[in-house]
């Protein structure tokens, strides 16, 4: 017969959980009086100090509650940084009660009066809280009486009862003095820790076992178990016994932590924060044997996601599209065809409700039955139903672009999931969450880093989510020269692929009209008319743009000679690329080629004058390039010009080449032809 | 395969045609007549707002609309959506979506509705709440039929009737009721009902029939101003328990300085002598002012919490001095007691902020406006403070709360007025420069830039930006010119004079382009007009410039040595009735250039018929301000 016990933990912690060396509430006259961050003069504001501390409090009935205090001490350096003086908490609301909480909100601010120190109070008429939704409350606070040079202080703590540990963010907006982060984690629960490698500034860090006594009173009772709640004293026997385990502790301590400043181009600058990742990945039992692992390697990965009931538990047979899909299918061999039909099926079917994931939200049976669900709702359908009839289809999850690109092994790495179809050593890739995404042209949202494709439980392996196929924008432009020098003439124009998808989104749904009017945009003194696009809807062909244009400005007649840009408005008018260096890179993210062939009738009684240099322009290894041909060919000027991304992705250390390189396409595309009277 | 499609098919529209009795005509998309469908995200089939006067503190609002959607843009027009607090309370509410052959598919009640806090991006916090409908439409078109039912415990945010609510909705049919059974008199007003298929049923119940859409076009006046709107206020009213009169402006002023601002402004002996000490010896009352609103500024910050009657009682002014933060109206009412305290009467004002121009209305009082400013009266014209910016010029109301009519809030009632009008020679853009051209076309200058009034308004950011992103800002301003690269950035920003000072040293390799011997390149360097409005086949809307300026260039150009002008033109002018512009070229010593430049555009109204001309005159200032000059070698 078992013990019925009763454990009282009462942890005497030897680690406080303040940080030794800062003491809240002391501000120097010294820090009040500065007038800008020395480091950076240009700060509206600066974190003077940043506590982060985390650790675990255990309790009998909740067990382990994480625990996080923050603590930061700000300086406002202008009435620009008095935004830092207001705190917005996002605390999520989990089923069943496993609710996240704040409490201890403590805060102050200071400033310099006549020569002395005055503090002012955060009270409650200052904080706020509400239910902002069923998923989430929202814990707001702003400090009183903040003007430009106070400080503000304030300290919080957040109860969760939840083992997974947020990222803890290293960098910020503004930049920071200094930073101490503590991470103690009980010996029980195993973390992995990785630091941002995207990171322009990469901090460090150490960790150290810090035992612990645990003073533990324990009262067996006598009692059998079924006689219910045990009254205290009545029957139990009480011993006392002294236990020793140990938190490992991550210790960070950083000075002079730069700001973090977005850069054009980067994609989300989010990616390029300094944090550091904690992922959970076993838990011991107390004698420090294994008792459940997460997640130890890319393979153990893929098992343990696809083992979920949201995520394997889905790509079973549903006898709910059984017949819809037979109906659809009839006759139909060929697995990709099949492929596609289904594609198109569910798209018709189920709408996207705009949230990512791996796991199905809904679930695949009410997903169909009530047409909308998440990314695995929806890509989940399409594997399940192609499995269902016999296609080699899988899984493929992956890491959105915004999501960044985990370094080692972790779920939460994963946040998408698409459908492969494999047939003939040929491999589609299915992403039916959005309309005009089809033939492996996927969302830009997935081309990211790469996919984990799961066949099952024991197999699963990489494949490359980035681009290969070229896409191509190729126009043609006639141009005819009136005699009040009005140009005019055709413009047709071909699109493949991603430059394909990305004009279906913005014009699918537009009208004609608006579309010349967006098409008009930006080129000037133009009237565009007898706009056709043919395909635009449909996705598995490239789109033919063409229109008639008449522009009244691209040509500027100056003494007895005509001059004007062969390229008209299609001129690249500025180099996009402003800084004059970068700390991220430049991220195409596509391999593209834009091709101009461009056609001028000479206007009768004007002769060449001279005309632009052909050139050919290459970056690092071809990566980039860019030619210009031009020749006369009888009464016809010809010119072809031509852009190629092979490479989409310009490292930071070739910035300052490639944005000369772009220079040298803007100033050739502005190059003048010249015509002289006869 | 594609035969059952078809069956499919039929078999609904067999369905529908037989299941039609005539008032199920508005559930299926099929049916709306193709006039109202042309230019429309969504159609209104069917609204029926019935608002029934209860007693002083009561108004029961029930509401019926069927609305069909033609795409994403269409969605919000469904107007599944209702807000709540302790004086609101949503009674009922249900929809019922239909497919586009009018089958209903989909029953959402009232609980199904997401129910979420209505705190805004801006905001801390506010204390009401919304709740939704939220559907993701599996495809194109469908309706959705809504129906309501609220009850307000207040009654001066009287439910005013708006049938048409944005652009690109067309209504089929639209009723607005209001039933008396309290009794209490009424005030109403018919805005642009002319223009509209508008009918009169009877006193307080109108129809709209056959509405179409109405297309956006750029510059056309504020939408409010454009579209029917039938108000409607009591002139009894309780607002939270406080009750009120409201005959005209004089009354509503009275009541809201009454009950909304009195016992509100009390503010500490400190701080009064403290601001009386500010401004011992000052004898002018608009210097104290200036001081006083200099101190409020550096003592206080903005944030929106939207809480208290109706979001319309300003926080306690001791309240504001203790804390230092409060929204406009407990910004406005502070200010406005800490002048009380250095003897400078203001006075607490209501208005439409935004950068479009949106008037209180002075014929037809009523809860109006969004936001709060503080006139200060002057005999050279009154003087408007914005409370709520920490960096504002005293009495600068430029691009926000300009040229435009306000309540204000007097002891003895209330009045509207007129903010300042900021004519072409108020906002005033002058670029000078200085350029130093090379053989290869590569030139180094000096620019300055000085910017007054409206103009002063978009510069004024300028300075608060890190050096990176001001170097960024002037490559994007100077977007014309290719590698640019900014040597030194000096500013200065004269709040007293509402004057902003920049200069720029800069340098652009190879601006001039090369074609065989010659150097082609565009003396307008530094104020480049390149936007030319958009082209419509027909007008619709009549349009509107809401603010006048005028910018002056002036340009020295020093050719470099060895090249001489080839040709070049000379001037050019253009004159309307919306402005005009002129630019010259002379020819100084020293092989030097002198660019001159003037643009005005005037403010106005004018008919949709004189677009095509306005288009006219911005096209030749494109046109003429991307004129060449051509240099040869001088031989």
């Amino acid at each position: 017969m078992k013990h019925f016990l009763i454990i009282i933990l009462s942890i005497i912690t030897l680690n406080s959980i303040n940080c030794q060396d800062y003491k809240f509430g002391e501000i120097s006259k010294l820090e009040l009086q500065e007038k800008y961050y020395p480091m950076d003069s240009a700060a509206n504001a600066a974190i003077l100090y940043r506590n982060e501390n985390i650790s675990f409090e255990f309790s009998q009935n909740n067990g382990f509650t994480q625990l996080k205090e923050i603590i930061m001490k700000i300086k406002i350096y202008n009435k620009e940084g008095l935004d830092w003086a207001n705190e917005k908490i996002i605390l999520y609301q989990g089923r069943s009660g496993n609710n996240i909480s704040i409490k201890g909100i403590k805060g102050y601010t200071y400033n310099l009066e006549e020569g002395k120190i005055k503090k002012d109070k955060l009270k409650n008429e200052g904080i706020f809280t509400e239910k902002a939704t069923n998923l989430y409350s929202i814990s707001s606070f702003t400090l009183p009486n903040v003007k430009a040079g106070s400080i503000v202080e304030y300290r919080y703590v957040i109860r969760s009862p939840f083992i997974q540990i947020d990222d803890v963010e290293l960098q910020f907006s503004i930049p920071v003095k200094k930073l101490d982060v503590n991470i103690f984690t009980p010996q029980f629960y195993n973390y992995k820790k990785l630091l941002n490698p995207k990171a322009f500034y990469t901090p460090s860090y150490i960790e150290k076992k810090i035992y612990k006594t645990i003073s533990m009173t324990q009262r067996v009772s006598n009692n059998s178990p079924k006689s219910g709640v045990n009254q205290l004293g009545n029957g139990s026997t009480i011993s006392k016994n002294k236990i020793t385990y140990f938190d490992n502790k991550i210790v960070l301590s950083e000075e002079n932590i730069p700001s973090l400043r977005a850069e054009s181009f980067a994609g989300s600058i989010n990616n390029y924060k300094a944090k550091l990742s904690l992922e959970l990945e076993a838990k011991l039992s107390i004698e420090g044997y294994l008792e459940k692992s997460y997640a130890t390697s890319w393979e153990k990965v893929a098992k343990t996601i696809y083992e979920s009931p949201d995520f394997g538990g889905q790509l079973g047979d549903f006898s709910i599209y059984k017949d819809d899909l037979e109906a659809i299918l009839a006759g139909v061999t060929d697995d990709f065809e099949k492929a596609f039909l289904v594609e198109n099926f569910v798209k018709s079917r189920v709408k996207w409700n705009g949230s990512y994931g791996k796991y199905a939200q809904k679930g695949i049976r009410l997903a169909y039955k009530e047409h909308d669900g998440n990314v695995a709702d929806i890509n989940l359908m399409v594997v399940s139903m192609l499995r269902s009839q016999g296609v080699n289809a899988n899984p493929v999850i992956l890491s959105t672009r915004n999501n960044g690109t985990p370094l080692f092994p972790t779920r939460e790495g994963f946040n998408y999931v698409i459908c492969s179809v494999e047939n003939d050593g040929e491999m589609l890739l299915i992403d039916a969450t959005e309309q005009y995404s089809t033939n492996n042209v996927l969302p830009k949202r997935v081309l990211n880093w790469q996919g984990r494709l799961i066949e099952n439980e024991k197999v699963s392996r990489w494949i490359n989510m980035k681009p290969s196929k070229n896409s191509v924008e190729s126009t043609m432009l006639n141009v005819t020269i009136d005699d009040d020098f009005t140009v005019s003439g055709k413009v047709v124009k071909h699109l493949t692929n991603y430059i394909a998808y990305s004009y279906r989104n913005k014009y699918a749904s537009m009208t004609n009209e608006d579309h010349i009017k967006s098409l008009e945009k930006d080129k000037g003194a133009i009237e565009i008319n007898e706009l056709s696009i043919d395909n635009v809807k449909n996705a598995t062909h490239p789109i033919k743009v063409s229109y008639e244009y008449e522009l009244s400005d691209g040509i500027e007649e100056v003494g007895d000679k005509i001059y004007f840009s062969p390229m008209l408005f299609f001129a690249t008018k500025e180099n996009p690329f402003k800084l004059e260096e970068r700390q991220y890179p430049i991220d195409f993210v596509i391999p593209y080629s834009e091709k101009y062939m461009v056609n001028i009738k000479l206007p009768e009684g004007y002769t060449v004058e001279s005309l632009p240099n052909s050139e050919g322009l290459e970056f690092k290894d071809a990566n980039v390039k860019f030619t210009y041909l031009i020749q006369q060919n009888g009464d016809f000027l010809q010119l072809k010009a031509q852009l190629d991304i092979v490479n989409p992705l310009i490292l930071p250390k070739d910035y300052k080449d490639f944005k000369a390189f772009y220079s040298k396409i803007v100033e050739k595309q502005a190059e003048q032809i010249v015509l002289n009277k006869v | 395969m594609p035969q059952l499609k078809l069956t499919l098919v039929s078999f609904f529209l067999f369905v529908s045609v037989f299941s039609f009795s005539q008032s199920d005509d508005v559930y299926s998309a099929f049916l709306v007549p193709i006039e109202l469908k042309e230019k429309a995200n969504a159609v209104v089939r069917f609204q029926k707002q019935t608002v029934e006067i209860l007693s002083l503190d009561k108004i029961k609002v029930t509401n019926k609309r069927i609305t069909t959607v033609y795409n994403k843009s269409g969605k919000r027009h469904v107007n599944a959506v209702a807000y709540y607090d302790g004086t609101r309370d949503i009674q009922e509410m249900q929809a019922l979506i239909y497919d586009e052959f009018g089958e209903e598919i989909k029953k959402v009640k009232k609980r199904d509705f997401v129910d979420v806090s209505a705190v805004s991006d801006f905001s801390i916090y506010e204390d009401d709440r919304v709740k939704y409908l939220d559907h993701i439409p599996l495809k194109y078109p469908y309706t959705v039929e809504y129906t309501s039912e609220i009850v307000y415990n207040s009654t001066a945010f009287f439910p005013n009737w708006y049938p048409i609510d944005g652009y690109y909705v067309g209504i089929q049919h639209s009723d607005y009721e209001i039933i008396n059974t309290a009794g209490i008199e009424l005030k109403t007003k018919k805005e642009n009902f002319g223009n509209y298929n508008i009918k009169e049923i009877s006193e307080y119940h109108f129809v709209a029939d056959n509405i179409e859409g109405i297309k956006y076009e750029a510059y056309t006046p504020d939408f409010q101003n454009m579209i029917p709107h039938y108000k409607v206020a009591l002139k009894k009213f309780e607002m939270v328990g406080v009750e009120g009169i409201n005959n005209d402006w004089n009354d509503f002023g009275k009541w809201m300085y009454d009950e909304l601002l009195t016992g509100t402004d009390f503010i500490p002996e400190e701080t009064k002598s403290h601001v009386k000490q500010l401004t011992a010896g000052v004898d002018d009352k608009i210097e104290r002012a200036k001081i006083v609103y200099k101190y409020m500024q550096d003592k206080t910050r903005y944030i929106s919490i939207q809480v208290g009657i109706g979001g319309w009682k300003p926080m306690l002014a001791n309240d504001v001095d203790k804390l230092g933060y409060a929204d406009c109206k407990g910004l406005t009412n502070y200010t406005k007691a800490l002048l009380e305290a250095v003897d400078v009467p203001s006075y607490y004002t209501l208005v439409y902020g935004g950068r479009s121009l949106r008037d209180i209305d002075s014929e037809f009082s009523s809860t109006q406006g969004n936001h709060a400013i503080l006139c200060v009266p002057n005999e050279g014209g009154n003087i408007f403070l914005e409370c709520t910016s920490q960096t504002n010029p005293f009495g600068f109301t430029a691009g926000f709360t300009d040229d435009r009519k306000v309540l204000l809030v007097k002891p003895e009632g209330g009045e509207i007025v007129h903010t300042k009008i900021y004519g072409a020679d108020d906002s005033v853009q002058k670029t000078t420069a200085n350029i130093q051209m090379d053989a290869t076309g590569s030139f180094t200058a000096d620019v300055s830039i000085e910017t007054t009034g409206f103009q002063y308004s978009i510069h004024e950011g300028i300075e608060i930006k890190t050096e990176r992103d001001q170097q960024l800002y002037y490559k994007d301003y100077w977007d014309n010119i290719n590698n640019l690269t900014i040597d030194n950035i000096k500013i200065e920003n004269n709040k007293d004079e509402v004057l902003y000072s920049e200069n720029v040293k800069l340098s652009s390799v190879n601006y001039a382009s090369k074609s065989g011997t010659r150097l082609i390149f565009q003396p307008n360097i530094f104020n480049k007009v390149t936007n030319i409005p958009p082209r419509y086949t027909s007008r619709k809307l009549e349009f509107k410039i809401d603010r006048a300026f005028k910018d002056t260039d002036e340009f020295i150009i020093q050719l470099p040595e060895g090249l001489k002008v080839e040709a070049m033109t000379d001037s050019k002018e253009v004159k309307t009735k919306f402005g005009s512009y002129k630019f010259k070229l002379e020819a100084l010593e020293d092989n030097k250039l002198k660019y001159t430049r003037t643009y005005i555009l005037l403010k106005g109204n004018y008919p949709k018929e004189d677009y095509k001309a306005f288009r006219t005159f911005r096209k030749q200032i494109v046109k003429h301000d991307k004129s060449k000059i051509i240099l040869v070698k001088n031989l």
